[in-house]
């Protein structure tokens, strides 16, 4: 054994021992090369009736597991190092596969829903066990070793017996009645098997003999400890994320209704997003009929350029108004809740008294529930009852009172296509305002004392500092902070689907924005293949600002540098 | 305590709850659970003295249902509904799922969960969906079932929801098929405030209509009347849906769509001059609540005269209001009398494991006794059609003018109904903001009308 292999701290086991394993892992492998190639036979000539994709999916699964198998099998017969890192990783991947694919069909899942109902049955039990854990914790307090000694005999029957009646009330003997019977299912059976088999393989090459066997080194070892502390994010980014995504792309080109059968119908669906035609007219007030093909296109807008008139025909009209909605929410809600943060978050940034009640009151709205804030919001916007106009109401009859002679414009704020997108800005500005308040207060805290007392030196005031100091060395939160609301301005959905229940596009669709429009199309109008055209074109628009926006920082950032 | 026994004590519970969760549903206590049947009869040859004579117990079958309430009374009173099929109904056991309220998407969570294999064995759908899960294969298609049962008939049930719910989208003809049975139906009525009324010194709209009097002009004087009271008061107001809307269009003796329902008809003149005598209610007479606002708080909170809505408000007004009130029809428009005939279906998951048992669950959930239940809270309108459950839904008060909404089923009302030769959310996509651009003054009704067809009619071609 060289100095860089692995110590032997731990006793080694029997080489003829190891050697065994290692050659049961090996065999293992062998035999899930050979399982895999036959489920591809299966899959192909077996009479499957599954999906193309889903046959194409899962062959090439299959391949790529007898591939790394027959590997593996290959590189620990020669004892090369590779072979543990692969059998790791497959026996790894094959052990929760066949773990929650078990716990899939024995129906855990949809029975943790189901537990919520029995759970109160068992809270009584529950607390039980906490008094146990309480009783335990005083052992500390007593010197005694026999009242220490009888604490903690106390504590534990305390919690073993409240922990069994716990679970017998919230009914585990159903649970192992119905494991059991679903046990006789074979496919149930072959992935609870199939999960031992796995977890039994895994531990026989992870053990330190198996590893020093393989000429693992130090090295080796961290990669695959670091490799196993990211696994949970790395599969979960890969299962619920990228998984997802590409599927998104691949339904963007099918006209899936979510239901039937996938129709591959290339780029036709991002074509109709964006089919457009442009129509010179003879007046700006000519029928739309008359210019451009009525049973295609929908008149998006007009205009005169030049003395000339021209038309602009969409042939989905309510993407490019959901576009411009978007574009027009972002360019309001952005600056409505970064500039007054900057401001808010250099007076919360002083030393007075109460300073940290005011910073969470701040905060608040943040955490708060959107469905909560947007209710609420929703009835201080009533026209009609509403408290917003009532103020205005008062604040006008006082004026005028003295004799100013304003009006009283009872704004309708969510029932007028001028004001309804304004509403939804003012509660997302105001839902926002909090944490981007909270993200400056960091950047500000870390600008050294040292720069403000020498430009006070050089005779800077309050401004100047402000000016001169704060704003430039908060550059990079403020791109941060830029950067994060305008995504999350671009996917504005929640407060415009619940601000306004029974319309969500609002008046005159004057709401409908883009994650609201790809909604409506996929799970109300049954056009999944469309909606996730949609999604990718939002991608794009939103990847490109975001582009812009680093691109705008370097240049910037290298000017402060200068 | 020792760490290491804590942590291993708490992964034998995590544990223990995750054997729990193995169990699913089946934790119900099996006492409740009615006594199983025998099945079939014993077999007609003599058993071996060997064999056991007992007879084999019927297996239970579990089946989800779901309906869409709008209060928690109505959840509880269908949770009781539910319970009480659940002991009569032989071999099934009936598992209630409250659905979300309309505003909290109930359609969409439900396509959601088609989509994904776990959508209940029965639900209940609006009357315009229909036609978008039927020919989507997502609901089944019941026929040879009704066939096959005794006293089962289509003309229990209003003719009007029975036509969509019966019609074939492959050969166009009613009748062929059954996609599912009406849950109840409901009517437009002017929900009145009486004491704004009073106070207006207008005439009464209910001796308007007993005296064949109740007609725009004079639905008009009436809001002018209440509408005079003051700055925040309301002579009328509605929601911003095709409903009202559409109430105005009827009655004028236009239609949202052709006669055979396969284009679009909101440009005949007869439509325009519904929709233009809406609009002058809104910009001439200035008389309602602002088109887009909810017009229900303002009414509950004493500040509409006139309110229309469905059958379905009632609970709410009841509950809510510190007022007088009614009800009354709907005004009498150029065409005569008008209303809709709104309608939902409780129909059957197409790809439930049994279909049989959900057949006659939905039976039993449309039989005259459960629709009186559910009647009772006010909310609905029985779908049968039997003199027997429409007397009982008129002692179902307040309000004392139950008849009102009864007036309107008898009224020629244009059915609520699905869109079997295009896409019914498109042509609503299209249809809705084009006419509330018209009610806010956005738009003429001249612009309105060149364009809207153009429009509405792509939705004909999905």
């Amino acid at each position: 054994m060289t100095a860089a292999t692995v110590g032997s701290r731990e006793k080694q086991s029997p080489k003829s021992r190891v050697d065994l394993w290692l050659r049961v892992v090996m065999i293992w492998h062998v035999v899930l090369a050979l399982g895999s190639l036959g489920g591809v036979a299966y899959v192909w000539l077996g009479g499957v009736t599954w999906a193309g994709w889903v046959k194409g999916v899962v062959t090439a699964v299959l391949l790529l597991l007898a591939l790394f198998s027959a590997m593996a099998a290959v590189d620990i017969n020669r004892r090369q190092h590779r072979g543990r890192t692969i059998s790791l990783a497959v026996n790894y991947l094959g052990f929760l596969f066949a773990l929650f694919g078990s716990m899939h069909l024995i129906g855990v899942f949809t029975g943790i829903d189901s537990l919520a109902d029995s759970f109160m049955r068992g809270i009584p039990f529950l607390l039980l066990v906490f008094v146990g854990f309480f009783i335990g914790t005083l052992t500390d307090r007593y010197q005694n070793p026999a009242t220490q000694r009888t604490l903690r005999q106390t504590s534990k029957a305390v919690m073993i017996v409240s922990g069994v009646a716990f679970l017998l009330a919230v009914g585990i003997h159903n649970g192992i009645l119905a494991l059991l019977s679903k046990l006789t299912d074979p496919l149930i059976l072959l992935l609870v098997g199939g999960t031992a088999v796995f977890a039994v393989m895994l531990w026989a090459m992870w053990r330190q003999p198996s590893a020093e066997a393989m000429h693992a080194t130090n090295a080796d070892n961290e990669m695959l400890s670091g490799y196993l502390f990211l696994s949970p994010n790395l599969l979960g980014f890969l299962f619920f994320f990228a998984g997802p995504l590409l599927l998104s792309l691949y339904v963007s080109f099918t006209n899936w209704d979510a239901f039937g059968t996938k129709d591959w119908v290339g780029l036709a669906n991002y074509g109709r997003i964006v089919n457009l035609d442009v129509a010179r007219l003879d007046t700006i007030t000519q029928l739309a009929s008359e210019a451009i093909d009525v049973t295609v296109y929908d008149e998006l807008t007009r205009f005169e350029i030049l003395g000339r008139s021209y038309i602009v025909g969409a042939q989905d009209k309510l993407f490019w108004l959901s576009l411009r909605n978007t574009l027009t929410f972002v360019l309001l809600s952005v600056p409505l809740s970064v500039v007054p943060a900057l401001f808010l978050s250099n007076l919360l940034n002083s030393k007075i008294a109460g300073m940290k009640f005011f910073r969470a009151v701040y905060f608040l709205p943040s955490v708060a529930a959107v469905v909560g804030i947007a209710l609420v919001w929703q009835w201080l916007f009533n026209a009609t009852i509403g408290y917003i106009n009532y103020f205005i109401t008062v604040a006008v009859n006082f004026l005028n009172s003295v004799g100013s002679g304003f009006f009283d414009p009872q704004i309708r704020w969510l029932s007028d296509s001028n004001t309804a997108l304004l509403a939804v800005v003012i509660v997302a500005a105001w839902q926002w305002l909090g944490f981007n308040t909270v993200l400056f207060l960091a950047g500000l805290q870390n600008i050294p004392r040292a720069l403000y007392e020498a430009a006070t030196v050089d005779g800077a005031n309050s401004w100047q500092q402000f000016w001169k100091v704060t704003l430039p060395l908060l550059a990079p939160t403020t791109f941060f902070v830029i950067t994060t609301t305008t995504i999350q301005a671009m996917q504005i959905f929640e407060q415009v689907f619940i601000l306004i229940p029974t319309n969500p596009a609002g008046p005159n669709n004057s709401t409908l924005t883009l994650v609201l429009y790809l909604y409506q199309k996929g799970f109300q109008r049954f056009e999944q293949g469309y909606a996730s055209a949609i999604a990718w074109v939002l991608f794009i628009i939103i990847f490109g600002a975001t582009l812009f926006q680093f691109q705008r920082q370097r240049t910037s950032g290298s000017s402060y540098d200068a | 305590m020792n760490k290491r026994v804590t942590l291993f004590f708490v992964l034998m519970l995590a544990l223990g709850l995750l054997l729990v969760a193995c169990g699913g549903g089946a934790a119900e206590p099996a006492a409740e659970e009615p006594a199983a049947p025998a099945q079939e009869a014993a077999p007609t040859e003599a058993p071996t003295v060997e064999e056991p004579t007992a007879e084999p117990a019927m297996e239970e079958v579990t089946l989800r249902w779901r309906t869409r309430p709008d209060n928690q009374a109505e959840i509880d009173v269908y949770q009781s509904v539910s319970d009480e099929l659940s002991n009569t109904l032989e071999g099934i056991n009936l598992e209630y799922e409250a659905g979300g309220s309309e505003t909290s998407s109930y359609q969409d969570v439900l396509k959601t969960e088609l989509g994904a294999g776990t959508a209940p064995d029965v639900f209940w759908i609006p009357g315009t969906d229909v036609a978008d899960f039927a020919t989507r294969g997502l609901i089944m298609n019941l026929r040879d079932m009704a066939s096959a049962t005794d006293g089962y008939s289509d003309d229990a049930f209003y003719p009007g929801p029975m036509y969509h719910l019966t019609f074939n989208p492959e050969t166009g003809n009613t009748g062929e098929v059954l996609w599912g049975l009406p849950r109840d139906v409901s009517t437009f009525a002017l929900y009145l405030n009486l004491d704004l009324l009073a106070e207006s010194g207008a005439p009464d709209p209910r001796e308007l209509a007993a005296n064949g009097e109740w007609n725009w002009d004079n639905f008009i004087e009436v809001a002018t009347a209440i509408n005079n009271l003051g700055d925040d008061i309301y002579g009328y107001g509605q929601n911003a849906w095709w409903g009202p809307y559409g109430y105005w269009i009827n009655a004028a003796g236009g239609s949202f769509f052709n006669e055979d329902r396969t284009a679009c008809a909101l440009d005949t003149a007869e439509a325009l001059a519904g929709l233009e005598f809406e609009q002058r209610i809104y910009q001439d007479f200035n008389v309602a609540v602002p088109y887009g606002e909810d017009s229900e708080p303002p009414f509950l909170a004493g500040k509409v005269g006139m309110f229309q809505n469905g059958r379905w408000a009632t609970p709410g007004t009841r509950s809510s209001a510190n007022f007088n009130w009614d009800v009354v029809e709907l005004p009498e428009g150029p065409a005569g009398p008008s209303n809709w005939l709104f309608w939902g279906a409780y129909v059957v998951n197409a790809n439930t494991e049994h279909p049989e048992e959900a057949w006659k669950l939905v039976q039993a959930l449309t039989t005259a006794e459960v629709q009186g239940k559910i009647a009772s809270l006010g909310a609905n309108v029985p779908s049968r059609v039997s003199q027997e459950a429409l007397d009982a839904f008129l002692t179902y008060t307040p309000p004392e003018n139950n008849q009102a909404f009864l007036n309107g089923l008898a009224n020629n009302p244009a059915t609520e109904g699905p869109l079997w030769a295009g896409n019914w959310p498109e042509y609503d996509a299209v249809m809705g903001p084009a006419v509330a651009a018209v009610l806010n003054g956005e738009t003429t009704i001249d612009d309105y009308a060149a364009t809207i067809c153009n429009e509405a009619n792509k939705a004909f071609n999905q």
